[in-house]
């Protein structure tokens, strides 16, 4: 069982953060155990801890969030008029919506929108220990949120061998999914997933809003659905199960995190997909291609027409 | 200024060309005199015309070259844009040297001719109406055989077609029902039963009636399951029932399939709470039991009735009561006659 | 060049040449057509080969889409797939779709077919669009030739039929989702629309049939009408000759361009290779519907951005602005995609079709005509034309609202709103726009200062020009026709032309005229106008 470095790049590097309990463990150790197998040098970032519950990050978040939240969170988050509480938001929600960029927002009401992360990781990290440790400092330590998720990797699924198809893994196969051995061939059993499983829990859940490409969207009310093509693996898994407004949110009685999972990893493939074809004029579709056809096709040969015929 | 009698087709230094033989051909009207019909640009430039014949044979050879890479490709297994690129030299290779070739070696430029007339002379003319009223005239006589041959074909040509029914069943009821039937559990496409509680406030979910598997009946009863948390829903008289609440938590069900046209209605704004088709826009506003808010949708969404059963399961009370789905010329009110128990 | 040889092999080819006519000549006596067909005259202007293009291309749809039939199973049967693509592996889906995948992936050469077929239709549709604005612009349907302007409308309405039916063979997401919009659109129509979709696909949507009758009529029944209507085009293209713009030498009666054998066989055969290599690149290239990406079809999935394929835009577009307004009573119901979808593209091509007529009422003008207007000479045909384009392009862009939104940050309420505007104010605008340019071009193209004192202007085969029987010298060639009042009068701004009626600057040239005087060179005299 290999790892390739799709599923390398599931794993996202600067937060790695795990929660250790109940069958996330059996999952996360398994994951650590397959990473360190394929990588016993390099694979640090799956060896990162958890949610910090190191009382000093916990702090340093909170003289964050007071220097750069509070105004609109209120102090401790426990809400303002300008925006919702934080107590049960959880640490997924504080690491989605910090590690893409989209808080602090310039304007409270508008649509937080992924750019480039205010805060940096170590800082974001401190943050996210804060938000994690809301429920005990507003003592509701009942009222919890998602945590960040685990990914579990791609199944290697390259059983077969010796075929065409298999000299040619690398045109569209998926990348990292290049094995030596067949011994998990198939769906492997364990906890990993397969691009087919996260295709079709894609094109089911995701697809109507995000595109069956991931190249975004439109809601109602000017909502922008977006693109997930700069989304990590961590993220995806994050706002299915935070549902960051207006997306709707997905429980694990919905969406299991091995499912959850399956998604992520597929949409990790998606950001590089086999463009077999050439290129992928941003996969929006039809509307691009007409385009394309019309201005360069039909363009090309008119100028032909020109050369050969007269103009008088 | 003077009219002039010379032809459109004199070249290069304006003076005329003699034509040769062609003038005194068999159909004079194509050629007119003076027009010469082998000259061509380098005709009169032996030099010029063997640069233009080695620029052509390049192009060609481009074409020659392009194919024995395309067949090495081909051999070797075939990549697309390896492919796409060589097919194009090939191609350009020969349409360029076809063109160059049109246009430095051979003759044929800017002859004029007179077009003809392509219409038939007025005897003509005269002679088929003759020739159609021979038959014609006669025919119309025998008023009790037009009579008659007008009934068998009319009757005959409506008979003929009857076999075009085939191709489809009549649709009869099947437009106005589901596969929901009182009592069916809500399952998710994995058949996996859906409990009230399930899913988070904001949730959302496509659920099916339990055991349906034909691609028809998923087509047709595919169905949103939300929740809607303790807001505000416009339950409209004798539907309370309908929506069951846990710990102030409200779940609704509607119909997936657009009323416009017929897509799944998929997009769920859950700042606006509002169902977005992702075809046209159609917008249904959740809490006002999915009534149409924007778009070219005139209808809501259809409204599962939905009650929880003794293990906790969500079940349906029945199908839906009206028909689902975009409008088709018999649906009427769209009312189906279903009763939720 | 000409040595011994050379002519002792010229001398025998032609013999052989001579044999093998005389055995065709002796059965089928074709060498009377033979001579006129090879010598028959083509205007080679270039916006003459747009037609062309749009044959070429289709040749080359029929070419790959044999090619792609060999592979396609025309099956709703449910399968699993294992093929190459892994991202599919063990997932459901229907023989078509995993027909086309596998076409895509392990069929060597098939996804270069593939995409050559699909670009080859997106630029199909545009070339017979070109063509038709061409032939509109121009006034070509003028009698005689309203036949084939009637022919070549069937002609667009059934190869956008066949563009759609093919776009919808794959069974992916995104064809599938526009199946189910036609399937609605269809059970729209008023009295047998229910009735017709299910006749179509045999039960309620999806059933099992869809694909191997959209392959029927993909593959066999559309190609089919298409072949004999272009056929029926071209021979009557044939018969009549081709239109030819106005301009020194060229009368109502004569035809100036290349003989079809050789040059513009060459020509044309170049064209042909032209326009294949620019489909070659392009299916090579750049990637074209990657139905792998979008997953197969199931009936409760769908993607956003689901649009069709550009050339049916149009009516995806129209059918997201019409508002929301169905009819129901007495128990019967005009369902709301009827009006977009059926309604509106049925006005729209009825009024195309009509044009002939109503240009003839509209000019008055019921004679022949074989030279083609200038646009502008036809103010307000022209701005018809710009209207319509407008209200195309409106209800094309309408299509991708979701689009726009998404890549502008625009709510596509809002975008929505524009589009309905702009479907009824862009016309409007545009036309009044063209027809007040070509109004002002009119005026400044038939300025005084501007004409020509004469002269034919002959554009010789190098591309120079020169001045014709008048020693005024070539100085005028080049503007020469620029600066012509309209259409023919050319050479002699002194004597009765088409400009000799007072006051025509303003408009309708050509009204009373029966031929559009060129006193020019060519036969002699055919004073038989117009009937």
């Amino acid at each position: 069982m290999t790892l390739g470095p799709v599923t390398l790049r599931a794993v996202d590097h600067r937060v790695m953060p795990r929660r250790y309990s109940g069958p996330a463990l059996v999952v996360a150790l398994a994951a650590v155990a397959f990473s360190v197998m394929a990588f016993s040098a390099g694979s640090g970032s799956a060896a990162e801890p958890p949610v910090s519950t190191n009382p000093a990050d916990i702090q340093a978040g909170d003289a964050l969030f007071t220097a750069h939240c509070s105004s609109c969170h209120g102090n401790n988050g426990v809400g303002s008029v300008k925006a919702p509480a934080l107590i049960n938001s959880g640490a997924a929600a504080a690491d989605f919506y910090l590690s893409t960029g989209r808080m602090p927002l310039a304007e409270p009401g508008d649509q937080a929108q992924r750019t480039r992360p205010f805060f940096k990781p170590p800082e974001i990290r401190q943050l996210v220990a804060y938000v994690n440790a809301l429920p005990q400092i507003n003592g509701q330590p009942n009222n919890t949120g998602p945590t960040i998720p685990s990914i579990s990797p791609v199944c290697d699924t390259s059983g077969g061998a010796g075929n065409v198809a298999d000299a040619q893994k690398g045109d569209y196969g998926f990348e990292g999914a290049g094995g030596q051995g067949g011994a998990l061939g198939g769906h492997g059993p364990g906890p990993c997933t397969t691009l087919a499983q996260g295709l079709q829990l894609f094109s089911l859940n995701c697809a109507q809003c995000h595109d069956a490409s991931g190249s975004g969207g439109m809601l109602s009310k000017g909502n922008v659905v977006p693109s997930l093509k700069d989304a990590t693996a961590v993220q995806v898994a994050e706002a299915i199960r935070v549902g960051p407004q207006p997306m709707p949110i997905f429980g694990p009685r919905e969406l299991s995190d091995e499912q959850v999972s399956a998604i992520s990893n597929y949409v990790q493939y998606l950001r590089k997909p086999a463009d077999r074809g050439g290129l992928g004029i941003a996969h929006f579709g039809p509307v691009p291609e007409g385009f394309v056809g019309i201005v360069i096709g039909l363009f090309i040969m008119l100028v032909a027409t020109r050369l050969i015929g007269t103009r008088e | 200024m003077t009219t002039t009698n010379e032809p459109a087709t004199s070249h290069r230094d304006g003076s005329p060309v003699v034509r040769s033989d062609l003038t005194e051909g068999p159909y004079p009207e194509d050629t007119p005199p003076g027009q010469d019909d082998t000259w061509y640009r380098f005709r009169n430039d032996p030099a010029g015309a063997r640069r233009a014949e080695l620029r052509i044979a390049v192009c060609f050879m481009v074409t020659a070259a392009a194919s024995v890479a395309l067949a090495v490709v081909y051999v070797l297994g075939g990549q697309p844009q390896a492919e796409g690129a060589l097919l194009f030299f090939a191609f350009t290779g020969l349409g360029v040297g076809f063109v160059l070739w049109a246009r430095d070696l051979l003759p044929g430029h800017d002859i004029a001719e007179d077009r003809g007339d392509h219409s038939g002379s007025e005897t003509a003319r005269q002679m088929v109406v003759g020739a159609l009223n021979r038959g014609l005239d006669p025919m119309m006589e025998r008023r009790l055989l037009l009579k008659v041959l007008g009934l068998a074909g009319g009757v005959f040509g409506i008979v003929i077609a009857f076999p075009i029914a085939s191709f489809g069943e009549r649709p009869l009821r099947t437009l106005y029902h589901t596969a929901w039937r009182p009592g069916l559990r809500l399952v998710a496409d994995d058949g996996t039963p859906v409990r009230l509680g399930d899913l988070p406030i904001n949730g959302i979910m496509t659920v099916f009636p339990e055991g349906v598997t034909d691609d028809n009946g998923l087509a047709a009863s595919q169905t949103l399951l939300l929740n809607i948390g303790d807001l505000p829903f416009k339950v409209y008289p004798g539907h309370g029932d309908w929506s069951p609440i846990l710990n102030g938590q409200r779940y609704v069900a509607f119909s997936k399939v657009c009323t416009h046209a017929g897509c799944p209605v998929g997009l769920y704004n859950r700042g606006s709470h509002q169902l977005v088709c992702p075809c046209h826009q159609s917008t249904f506003d959740v809490l006002g039991r999915c009534n149409p808010v924007f778009g070219p949708a005139s209808r809501s969404l259809p409204q599962l009735p939905m009650a929880v059963n003794g293990d906790g399961y969500l079940v349906a009370r029945s199908d839906y009561t009206e028909a689902i789905g975009p409008g088709f010329w018999n649906r009427g009110d769209g009312s189906n006659g279903v009763k939720p128990t | 060049m000409s040595t011994t040889d050379e002519r002792m092999a010229a001398r025998k080819r032609a013999e052989v040449e001579r044999q093998a006519l005389d055995a065709i000549d002796d059965r089928l006596g074709s060498s009377s057509f033979l001579r006129s067909a090879m010598d028959k005259i083509f205007p080679d202007h270039w916006s003459f080969m747009v037609g062309e293009i749009s044959m070429y291309t289709l040749l080359i749809l029929i070419i790959t889409g044999v090619y792609l039939a060999g592979f396609y199973h025309a099956s709703n049967t449910v399968v699993t797939y294992h093929g190459s693509y892994k991202p599919l592996d063990g997932v459901k889906m229907t023989d078509a779709y995993r027909s086309v995948i596998n076409i895509s992936f392990d069929v060597r050469a098939g996804l270069v077919m593939r995409q050559i077929h699909h670009w080859a239709a997106v630029v199909f549709l545009a070339a017979v669009a070109f063509h038709l604005c061409r032939i509109f612009f121009t006034g070509a349907f003028r009698k005689p030739r309203e036949t084939n302007w009637i022919i070549g409308l069937t002609l667009l309405l059934v190869v956008m039929l066949e563009g759609y039916t093919g776009y919808s063979l794959p069974d992916d997401l995104l064809s599938g989702t526009g199946v189910r919009v036609v399937y609605s659109i269809i059970e729209s129509i008023p009295f047998i629309g229910t009735w017709l979709a299910y006749v179509i696909i045999g039960t309620t949507y999806p059933g099992e049939n869809i694909e191997p009758r959209l392959f029927v009529i993909h593959e066999f029944l559309f190609p089919l009408i298409i072949i004999g209507l272009l056929t029926a085009h071209l021979m009557i293209l044939w018969r009549q000759k081709h239109t030819d713009f106005p301009g020194p030498g060229k009368t109502e009666h004569n035809i100036v361009g290349s003989r079809l054998w050789p040059q513009y066989t060459l020509k044309s055969a170049g064209l042909f290779m032209i326009v294949f290599a620019v489909l070659a690149a392009m299916g090579g290239l750049i990637q074209i519907n990657p139905i792998w990406i979008y997953g197969p079809y199931t009936p409760y999935a769908v993607s956003a951005g689901s649009q069709p394929d550009w050339y049916v835009g149009w009516l995806d577009g129209a059918v997201r602005l019409w508002p929301h307004w169905e009819f129901r009573s007495w128990g019967h119901e005009i369902a709301n995609p009827f009006f977009p979808g059926i309604l509106m593209p049925g006005i729209v091509f009825s009024i195309m079709y009509a044009w002939p007529l109503i240009d003839k009422r509209l000019y008055h003008d019921y004679a022949e005509h074989n030279l083609l207007d200038r646009p502008r000479d036809k103010a307000a045909r022209t701005a018809i034309g710009v209207a319509a384009i407008t209200f195309f392009a409106d209800c094309t862009f309408a299509s991708a609202t979701d689009l726009l939104g998404n890549n502008f940050q625009m709510p596509f309420e809002r975008l929505i709103e524009i589009f309905q505007y702009g479907a009824f104010v862009g016309p409007i605008v545009a036309g009044v726009i063209a027809y007040k340019v070509c109004k002002s071009l009119q005026l400044s193209s038939s300025h005084p200062i501007k004409r020509p004192t004469g002269g034919i202007i002959i554009r010789s085969a190098e591309g120079g020009y020169h001045t014709l029987g008048d020693d005024h010298g070539a100085g005028h060639g080049a503007d020469g026709r620029a600066g012509n009042g309209h259409s023919v009068d050319g050479h002699d701004g002194d004597t009765v032309g088409a400009d000799g009626h007072p006051g025509d600057g303003q408009g309708r040239p050509d009204d009373e005229i029966e031929e559009p005087v060129v006193a020019a060179p060519a036969p002699p005299a055919q004073e038989s106008g117009p009937s």
